[in-house]
C-alpha cells in the first residue's frame, strides 16, 4: 500500500478522534474509581444507552443533531443518577468484589434487555447532516465526526474547568485524593459520589450518542469499548484521570496507525499488550494517584 | 451412614438420561453437569483462595480449542487433547498468576479480566490457526476402547464421569489442610502470614488447579457441541459461572454444587429465551448482593446460628 503523507494525516485524524471517545470513556471509569473505589462494569451500557437514546430521539426532533444529543446526554445522566442512588449507595466502603458482581448484575441486565427488547440486529442512524463531509486536501471527512470529536475536545474542556475551579469538582477529587481528610473538613461523601456517578454516565452517554452517527448502534456496543476502557484504566494509574486521558489519546493513535500497516488482529490487541506490559514493570500503572503530600 | 444421600444423588444423576428418554433434556443436564464444575473451580480460587478470577473464561476457552486442535490439526485422539488441554492450560496458568497475583487485588481481576478478553480475540483474530469466526467443526465423536460416546445420552456418561473425578478432588481439597489455609488467607493475609504461611504458593495452586479443571471441563464440552467458535469465548460463560459460585455462596462446596443444578437446569426446562434468561441472571445477581452476599449457603449458616442463638437463650 502506498504511504503517503495524506494517508498518515488520515490515520491520525481517525487516531485522535477515537482516542477522545475513548477517553470519554476511560476518564469516566477513573473518576468513579477515584472517588468510588468502585469498577463498574456496567459502564459501557451506558455508551449503549446513550446511542440507543440519540437514535430513538433523532426522529421526533426532525433529525436535528443537537436537541437529540442533549437528549441521549440527560438520559445517561438520569440512568447514572438511578444506578448510584438504587444500587452504589448501599455499599460499604471496601465491599470491592461486591460492587464488581452488582454492576455485572446490572450490566446484563441493560445489556440482554435492550437485546431482548430490541434484538441485537446493528441500527443505522441518519441524522440531517447526513453524510455530508469537507475536504481538506484529498482527505474527507464527515461533518458527524468532526463534531463528534469537536464534542469530546469540549467536554474535557467543561470538565477540567468543572474540577479545577467549582466547589462541585474540587470536592470530588478532594474525595478522590483522600478520603478521611476529605470527610474532617465537612465534605459530604454521598453527594459527591452521586454527582461523579453522573457525572461519568453522562460523558459516556454523550461518547455513545456522538458515536452513533458514526458507527452501527447495537446492544453489544459498549462491551466492546468497556474492556478497553479498563486497560486504559490500568495504563493511566487507577483513579487517575489524567492518566487515563492520555493513556487514551495514545492509544487511539496507536490503533489507528496499527490498523493502516499491520493485521487486524494487532490492532485489538495493542492494548491489552500494552497493560500486561506496563502492569508487569509498574504495577501501579504509568501515572501514580496524587496522594497527600506530607511534611 | 453419611454417605447414603451422597450415593443416591450419584445413582439419580446417573439413571437421568434413561429417565428423560430424550436428547434435549439430557442435553440440558449434561450442560448443567459442565458449568457445575466450572464454577465449582472458580469457586476453588474466588471462595477459598478470594482471588476473583475472571481469566477462567480464557482457560474454558484454551481448554475447548487445544482439545479441538489436537484432534483437528495433529492428528491426535480426544484423550491427547486433553492432555494438551491440562499442559497448556497449566502453563498459561502459572505465567499469568505468577505476576498478577503479586499485584493489588484490583489490577488482579483487571489483567484476569483482559486474559480471557485477549484468549477471545485470538480465537477471533489469528484465523490461519483457529479459522476465526468460523470457527472448527465437525468435532469427531470420542471413544474409550472401541465405546463410542455417539449420542448425549451416551455423552452425558463421559461429563458426568470427569465431575465426580473433579467435584471429589475439589471437595478432598477443600477439607484438607490446604484448603483450611486458603480460606486462612482469604480471611485475613497478614494474620496467615504472621503465623509463618506464605500465601503465594497457594493462591498460585489455586489459581493453576481450577485452570486445569476448568480447561478440562471445556476441553470435554466442545466435544459434545462438536464445534468451537469465538461465541465459546462469549462473556456470558463467565457469568453463567459467576452467578453460580455466588448464588450458592462462595466456600461453600455443597452450596455451589446445588446452584449448579438449580440455575442452569431450572432457565433451561422453563423454556425462556437466551436474552431473557440472561436478564433474569442480571436481576438474581443484583438481587442476591444486595439482600444476602454471602449466597444461599451463608445465609442458610446464617438463620443456624440465629436460630442457635435464640435456642440457648
Amino acid at each position: 500500500m502506498p504511504v503517503t503523507a495524506t494517508y498518515l494525516l488520515q490515520l491520525t485524524l481517525n487516531g485522535l478522534m477515537l482516542g477522545l471517545l475513548y477517553a470519554l470513556i476511560a476518564v469516566g471509569l477513573a473518576l468513579i474509581f477515584g472517588v468510588l473505589e468502585i469498577i463498574n462494569f456496567a459502564h459501557g451500557e451506558f455508551l449503549m444507552l446513550g446511542a440507543f437514546a440519540m437514535a430513538f430521539a433523532l426522529p421526533p426532533f426532525g433529525l436535528a443533531y443537537w436537541p437529540a444529543l442533549a437528549a441521549a446526554v440527560v438520559a445517561a445522566a438520569l440512568a447514572g443518577f438511578i444506578l448510584y442512588e438504587a444500587f452504589l449507595a448501599k455499599l460499604a466502603q471496601g465491599e470491592f468484589e461486591r460492587s464488581i458482581l452488582i454492576t455485572i448484575g446490572i450490566s446484563m441486565i441493560l445489556l440482554y434487555g435492550m437485546q431482548y427488547l430490541f434484538t441485537a440486529t446493528p441500527r443505522m442512524v441518519d441524522t440531517a447532516f447526513g453524510f455530508a463531509g469537507i475536504h481538506i486536501g484529498a482527505i474527507r471527512i464527515t461533518w458527524t465526526r468532526i463534531i463528534g470529536g469537536g464534542i469530546a475536545a469540549a467536554a474535557f474542556a467543561v470538565l477540567y474547568a468543572l474540577l479545577t475551579l467549582t466547589q462541585f469538582g474540587r470536592a470530588m477529587r478532594a474525595v478522590a485524593q483522600n478520603r478521611e481528610a476529605a470527610l474532617m473538613v465537612g465534605i459530604r461523601p454521598h453527594a459527591v459520589a452521586r454527582n461523579a456517578v453522573v457525572l461519568a454516565t453522562a460523558l459516556c452517554g454523550l461518547a455513545g450518542a456522538a458515536l452513533a452517527p458514526i458507527q452501527l448502534v447495537q446492544p453489544g456496543m459498549g462491551q466492546a469499548v468497556i474492556f478497553k476502557a479498563f486497560a486504559l484504566v490500568i495504563i493511566g494509574g487507577l483513579g487517575n484521570m489524567a492518566g487515563a486521558f492520555v493513556a487514551a489519546l495514545a492509544l487511539g493513535m496507536i490503533e489507528s496507525w496499527i490498523g493502516g500497516f499491520f493485521d487486524v488482529i494487532w490492532q485489538e490487541a495493542a492494548v491489552f499488550t500494552l497493560m500486561i506490559i506496563v502492569v508487569l514493570i509498574r504495577p501501579d500503572g504509568l501515572f501514580q494517584r496524587g496522594g497527600m503530600r506530607v511534611g | 451412614m453419611r454417605e447414603l444421600p451422597l450415593a443416591a444423588a450419584l445413582l439419580g444423576l446417573a439413571l437421568l438420561p434413561p429417565a428423560f428418554g430424550s436428547n434435549y433434556l439430557t442435553g440440558v443436564a449434561l450442560s448443567g453437569v459442565t458449568f457445575t464444575v466450572a464454577a465449582a473451580a472458580l469457586n476453588l480460587v474466588f471462595g477459598y483462595a478470594g482471588l476473583l478470577s475472571f481469566a477462567q473464561l480464557g482457560f474454558w476457552g484454551i481448554g475447548g480449542y487445544c482439545s479441538a486442535l489436537t484432534v483437528t490439526r495433529l492428528g491426535g485422539s480426544f484423550w491427547d487433547g486433553l492432555v494438551v488441554a491440562v499442559v497448556v492450560n497449566a502453563l498459561a496458568a502459572a505465567a499469568i498468576g505468577l505476576p498478577t497475583l503479586r499485584t493489588k487485588l484490583h489490577a488482579f481481576v483487571i489483567v484476569t479480566l483482559t486474559f480471557a478478553l485477549l484468549c477471545g480475540l485470538v480465537a477471533r483474530d489469528w484465523v490461519s490457526l483457529t479459522r476465526g469466526p468460523l470457527g472448527i467443526p465437525g468435532l469427531p465423536t470420542p471413544r474409550f476402547f472401541g465405546f463410542a460416546f455417539d449420542s448425549p445420552g451416551r455423552f452425558y456418561y463421559l461429563v458426568l464421569a470427569y465431575a465426580v473425578l473433579a467435584l471429589g478432588f475439589l471437595y478432598a481439597l477443600g477439607s484438607s489442610r490446604i484448603g483450611d489455609t486458603m480460606r486462612a488467607i482469604k480471611q485475613n493475609e497478614p494474620l496467615a502470614q504472621s503465623q509463618g504461611v506464605s500465601p503465594l504458593p497457594y493462591k498460585l495452586a489455586a489459581f493453576i488447579l481450577s485452570a486445569v479443571l476448568t480447561g478440562l471441563a471445556g476441553a470435554i464440552y466442545v466435544f459434545y457441541l462438536k464445534v468451537v467458535d469465538p461465541l465459546f469465548l462469549d462473556f456470558y460463560y463467565m457469568q453463567t459461572f459467576l452467578i453460580v459460585v455466588i448464588i450458592g455462596g462462595a466456600g461453600s462446596f455443597w452450596g455451589v454444587v446445588w446452584a449448579g443444578v438449580v440455575m442452569v437446569g431450572l432457565p433451561e426446562l422453563l423454556r425462556f429465551s437466551n436474552d431473557l434468561r440472561m436478564v433474569i441472571y442480571g436481576v438474581i445477581l443484583v438481587v442476591a448482593m444486595l439482600a444476602m452476599p454471602r449466597g444461599a449457603a451463608g445465609w442458610f449458616a446464617d438463620r443456624k446460628i440465629t436460630a442457635l442463638r435464640a435456642s440457648l437463650r
